[in-house]
This record gives structure tokens, sequence and C-alpha cells, in this order.
């Protein structure tokens, strides 16, 4: 059974909700951009005075006594919200009719225990709207298009038993059918004025005559048209969030855990209802002071795995410890569709991307943040200029690349060793460094580097390529000169 | 069925459930192997290092350790598997690693935090420390074709100071991850857990070019000693002769266009 809650003049209803004092007076709804503006909806008082929709301003303030009024959106979806509210205490599965502006369908069905009978069930909707200022005609049918039409062409509430809808909307006018104008103009041509002078036609004659919407037309007429209700649901994504209060200030991580290990389950129960997977978990801890100490977890692909979010909640969470005792704890999800993927017998070898995920946050938490990923290069002339960049492997494939030589290795000095230097007239023959002389067999150089010359980060350099050599042992080192600093540093040694 | 049959055959079905053939041989499978990208090194380790073994090179400073390793992980990287470098010292150069042509994507970099105005050969123990958990993770992850531990600017008397039990322990996970383990050592270190055993030596010199106004550092000549190999098929157990590849190297800017 459907029940279907009609507020008719919504707009102009808001307005008398809105403003008591214009409730005994003729008023029109103006809308639009001046001077273009027009009426769009009018009371009873103001329709009899001549008032119509469409008119301009102008038009309707030249009838005396009738005062015009801008139409406030804010307030009618305000309205709106009052009449869902309602609907929602009456039924937990409620569509809102677009059509009709404030329509509200609600299936009833097993509502009885609760509020009674349909009747009573309908008066009892009827009231409580009423109680917040707004007028509603309520219809209770079988069919949810009958019951439309009755609660757009019937005043009050009227209640059809099952089976009886052709009778009930016999005497209804067509304009509660929504025809279009051209609709209309024929079927007033033809004489045809209610609903039931139009279900008395033969179906295929109408077809034949105005096309597949005649049977739309005639089904709805007899109160037959089936009608698939699509319920509105809360947004899946707003219910992924779980809050606790702590009797006391925790200080400890430890036994925060354990509630997050519970809230974590409880937001992954709920996305996988949804055959969904947690993309994000947001960790906001309220901390004693007033202060928010806010974390979040991104792993690389969505998990299912509620050990695997824990743990990397809590390596995040040892990484960066909140700063005082936490009072209470939100934590927030965001679902996205599962990781699928379709392995080879004969791919090469690749981290579990889960355990890759929990890899990671163990490898920063021990070596710090910057220090754990894959490198990405630069495009800048400056040595070292690199980037780390979090750790994702593509998927595993075979790549060629042209063979090359293979290539001397330079193993770099982070940071740079100072070096003393002797020199033979311009060119460096012997090196100190590290506590240790070497004599320089063969040099390379000077290669003269230097960049960012426009900005204050300007550098530059003079490179060496040395041969080193102790009476032990020999090693090619690359060695660079700073004209600024007038030092003389080692950058790495070619191994 | 002679008397000793009948008595083995009678222990091992006693055993069975905790020690599946227990007095039957087992037959060891050829070690999958990974190519260096050296044909010269290739051809002397019988196609390259080993899966799932640890492979130790050792050598002093400019030995060319550092370009075999990012050699192999080019080659392993190129091949489509994550590979990892756990740098001890902080010197891997990533414009070295490009220039091998390593996948830069694929090779997970973990750099150990060297402690404010120390210089790297004092006291590593922190960053070794740092280092050895790390590549225990990495192990037991699992997932990683290979993972270099490069301990080459440690002094010998602090890997040494590591106990023998942490090398035994690695080993064990590397063959369980199915991993290659290369560590970069000065010294020797991983003794007998290490199934191929390289030394790296400065082969011949290769004197820079001077034809031009200026000299020009073009490259390197190595040379690479194969001192032990367990995964060389003999069933008998005797020392092998030393084997030696000589290879090259050169610059980035020395290679023609």
């Amino acid at each position: 059974m459907y029940a279907i809650l009609h507020p008719p003049n919504f707009a102009a209803q808001v307005v008398a909700q809105q403003r008591p004092e214009l409730r005994k007076r003729a008023f029109g709804l103006i809308d639009g951009e001046p001077p273009a503006d027009t009426v769009v909806a009018a009371n009873k008082a103001a329709r009899s005075l001549g008032v119509e929709v469409g008119m301009t301003r102008l038009q309707a303030a030249t009838i005396p006594d009738v005062v015009a009024v801008r139409r406030v959106p804010e307030d009618e979806v305000s309205a709106q919200s009052i009449l869902h509210t309602i609907a929602c205490m009456f039924s937990p599965r409620i569509e809102y009719v677009e059509a009709h502006p404030g329509t509200y369908a609600l299936d009833i069905q097993g509502m009885n225990g609760l509020f009674g009978d349909e009747t009573q069930l309908a008066s009892k909707l009827r009231q409580r709207i009423m109680t917040e200022g707004f007028l509603a005609n309520v219809a209770v049918a079988q069919n949810y298009d009958a019951a439309l039409c009755l609660a757009l062409g019937r005043v009050g509430v009227s209640v059809v038993p099952p089976g009886d809808e052709a009778v009930a909307l016999r005497n209804l006018p067509l304009q509660v059918l929504n025809l279009t104008a051209e609709q209309a103009e024929s079927f007033e041509a033809w004489g045809l004025r209610t609903c039931g002078q139009l279900a008395a036609l033969a179906d295929t004659d109408l077809i034949s005559r105005i096309g597949q919407a005649g049977k739309r037309l005639h089904s709805l007429a007899r109160g037959a048209w089936p009608h698939l209700l699509f319920p509105i649901e809360p947004n899946f994504e707003d219910s992924l969030v779980e809050r606790m209060e702590l009797d006391f200030p925790v200080e400890m991580l430890e036994p925060l855990l354990f509630l997050l290990g519970r809230m974590t389950d409880t937001l992954l129960e709920r996305a996988k209802e949804k055959a969904r997977a947690l993309a994000l978990l947001r960790v906001v801890l309220n901390l004693d002071g007033g202060k928010c100490h806010e974390r979040i977890v991104r792993p690389a692909l969505p998990l299912e795995d509620k050990p695997t979010l824990l743990k990397l909640l809590q390596l995040d969470l040892e990484t960066h410890p909140p700063g005082a005792a936490i009072l209470s704890l939100e934590l927030h999800a965001q679902s996205a569709v599962p990781y699928r993927a379709q392995h080879g017998l004969f791919l090469p070898q690749a981290p579990e991307p889960g355990r890759l995920e929990v890899l990671l946050a163990r490898l920063r938490k021990l070596l710090g943040e910057e220090r754990v990923g894959s490198v990405e290069l630069r495009d800048d002339h400056r040595p070292n200029a690199f980037r780390v960049v979090p750790f994702a492997p593509p998927p595993p494939k075979r790549s060629e690349q042209p063979p090359f030589a293979v290539a001397t290795a330079l193993r770099v000095c982070r940071p740079p060793q100072t070096i003393g230097v002797v020199f033979t007239g311009s060119i460096p023959a012997g090196v100190f460094w590290d506590g240790q002389r070497y004599t320089v067999r063969e040099i390379a150089g000077p290669w003269r580097v230097s960049g960012q010359w426009w900005s204050e980060a300007n550098w530059c350099r003079e490179e060496w390529d040395v041969r080193l050599a102790t009476e032990s042992m020999e090693r090619v080192c690359r060695i660079a000169f700073d004209p600024r600093s007038r030092c003389w540093y080692v950058q790495g040694t070619y191994d | 069925m002679s008397a000793s049959a009948a008595i083995r055959l009678q222990v091992e079905t006693t055993l069975a459930k905790r020690v599946p053939a227990a007095l039957t041989l087992k037959i060891k499978q050829a070690p999958e192997l990974f190519s260096t990208g050296i044909e010269e090194v290739d051809a002397v380790l019988g196609g390259g290092i080993p899966r799932g073994s640890i492979t130790e090179v050792t050598g002093a400073g400019s030995t060319g350790k550092t370009s075999f390793a990012l050699s192999c992980i080019a080659a392993i990287t190129q091949s489509g598997a994550a590979c990892a470098w756990v740098d001890v010292s902080d010197a891997l150069s990533p414009e070295s690693a490009a220039a091998a042509n390593i996948v830069l994507k694929r090779l997970l970099w973990l750099r150990m935090s060297a402690e404010r105005k120390q210089r790297v050969t004092d006291k590593p123990w922190s960053r070794l420390e740092q280092a050895l958990k790390a590549t225990d993770l990495l192990l037991q992850a699992g997932g990683f074709a290979a993972v270099v531990f490069d301990m080459s600017d440690v002094l010998p008397q602090h890997i040494m100071r590591i106990p023998l039990s942490t090398w035994y322990r690695f080993r064990l996970a590397a063959e369980q991850a199915r991993t290659a383990l290369v560590f970069l050592t000065q010294a020797p270190c991983a003794s007998s857990c290490a199934a191929l055993s390289l030394r790296c030596e400065p082969a011949s010199i290769k004197a820079f070019r001077s034809d031009n106004e200026t000299a020009l550092f073009e490259g390197q000549l190595y040379s690479l000693v194969r001192e032990r190999n367990r995964n060389e098929g003999s069933v008998i157990a005797r020392k092998k002769p030393s084997v030696r590849a000589e290879w090259s190297a050169e610059t980035l800017w020395s290679r023609t266009r």
C-alpha cells in the first residue's frame, strides 16, 4: 500500500507558513529577474481576485489588495525538509515525487501495528502536517499512481480499497494524469473530461491515435500502471563514521587500538554489506585542552582486511603520536570497489599489495618518512637532484631497454666530506681526506657547472675526476671546489 | 630386502609424521639464476646470481661492487620484478641508478639516517641496526626478487660484530621468500651462509683519455673473482679453484650516441 502526501500550491503554502501575517491577505509569489519577473504562485484569495500564474509583476500590481511577495528558495527547502522528516516518521521507505514539489510517496506496508489501519494512518499523517502549518491531501491506494492521482485531485484524506482504483479515479479530471499540452488539447477536442471516460476507451484505439503514451495514460486512468518505488536512502559514505567518547582521558595507544579495532571492524562490515572495501581511514582524536589530532591512512589499494588496516593505523599513530591525552575519537572511512587482480603463473614476482602497505608503514616508522620510497629524478642539472616518492611498483611487465655498456656507479658522500687539497700550479696534486694523504695520479677537469643563477638558490662548482692513490690502495673519486665557500670536498667515489 | 634396508624403512615409517623421508637424500634443485647484465661475469657464474640465496660481493673502494650490483638490479627490474636497496651509508646515486637502466619505480630505496655531525665510518651501530631490521622486514614481507644490502662504506671490524646467527636467519628468510640477497661489503662476513662469494679487485688501470686538450675519465676496468659457488653441482665436496672475470664499466658521458 502506498500513501501519497501532497501539499497543493506548495510554494504559496510555504509563504503563508513563514509569514503568518499574509494568511488572511491575497498575495502572489514573484520569481525571476526584474523586469521579466512573473507570478509563479498565488493563494486562493489572490486567484479569486484574478491573479494568475504567469502574469508579470506589473500586471499583478494593477490588481488592488494583492501583495507581491518575492520567492525565497531557502524557505521552500526548509519547508520540504519538515515534510521529509514527517514522512520519515510514518514510514522508513519514502520516495520524493519530483514532478510535484513537496509531494512524498510512503510505502506503508506493515505500518498498521504502529498507526492503525490505512484511514487512521492517513488521518494521523494529515494532522501531523497540519500542526506544522501546512495543508496536505493524503491518498492511500494499492497502486502508486492511483494514490498520486487521488492526492492531486481530491482534497483531504482518500483511502481506496485494493481493486477499487478505477472506480475511485472515475470522476477525477484528466489534469491529474500530468498530460502534455498536446494531449490535453486532443482529449478536450474528443470531449474527454474525466479519467473514467478515458478508461472506458479501448486501449488499442487510443494507442493507434496518440502512440505508446496512450497505453500509459489508459493504465493510469484505470489505476493499473505499475510503479517501482525507489526509496530515498541515506548516503552510504556518510554512514561510514564511528564515534566514541571515552570515560577518562587515555594517553597510551594500546587501549586506543583496542577501540579502533572494534570501530574498524564495524566500518568494514558496513562496507562489505555493499560489496565494497575501505580506501581511506581518517582518525580524529579530540585531545585534552581542546586540540584535535587528525591522521589519514590511505592504503595504495582498497582493503577488506581488518588486521592490515589496523596495523596501518597503529604504525601511523606510533609514528605521529598525539600531543595530549585523548578524550574522544572518531573514525571516518571512505569506501571503494575492492581490488581484484588476475595473477599469472609466469608473471614476475611482485609484493602483495596489502603486505606491501604494512611493510612500507613499518619501514617509515623505522627510518622516517623521507627515507623510504622509490626515487624520481628531477629535471635539473644540479647533482643529486631527485625526490623520493611513495613506492608503488607498476604491475609486473617486462620492459626491454636498449643494451648499453655497464655504467660506472658513483657512490655519493651525503653530506659531502671536506678535504684538504695541495696544488701544483692551479691543478690539485695531493688530497688530505679522512686523516690520510692521497697522491693525485690522474686528473680530469675542471668541469664548471652552475645553475639557478637567476635566483637566490644559485649554485656553482668546479668538479674534478681524480685517481687518488696511497701506497696500498687506489680509488677514483669526484672532488669539487665551491667558489662561494672556498671549500674543497669529495662528492663521491666511483665504484 | 636386506636388514639395513628394512631398518631404514622402519625408521622412516616411524618418523614419517615428524620428518618425511628422514634417511633419504634430498634432491637438490638447480637454483633459478638472475642475469647480472654483464656477459663476462654471467659466463663465469654459469648464468648469474642465485635466487633464494645470499650472494656476497666484497672488495675495497673503486673495485666495481656498486656498478656490479646496479647492473644486476637493472636486469631484474627490467624483467618486471621489484627490488630493494638497503643503503646503510646513504650513498646510492639516483643518476647512476638511472644510467644503469634500472626501472626506478620498481626499486625501493631505503636510506639509513646518519646522526648529525658524525662521519660515515664512525660507529655505524644505529644505522646497521636499522638496516638489519629493514632487511628482516623486507625478507619477511616477501615479493622482492632481489634485495641489496649495501655495507660498502662500513668498516669490516664493525660488520664483524654482527652475530653470525643474523646471516643464518637471512639465509633462511631469503630462501623462503625466493629473494636474491646481495651483500656489498669490504671484507667477507656471511661466511658459509653465502651461496655465492665474489671478490672484486681492481684490474689493470685504464688511464684517463688525454688525446684532446682536456683529460677525460671514461671508465674503469674491473676484475671479479668467484671465491665460492655452493650451487655448482658436484657430489664430492671439495674446494673449487677461484675463477676470474674481467669486465669494464664506462661513464655516462663517454657512451657513444
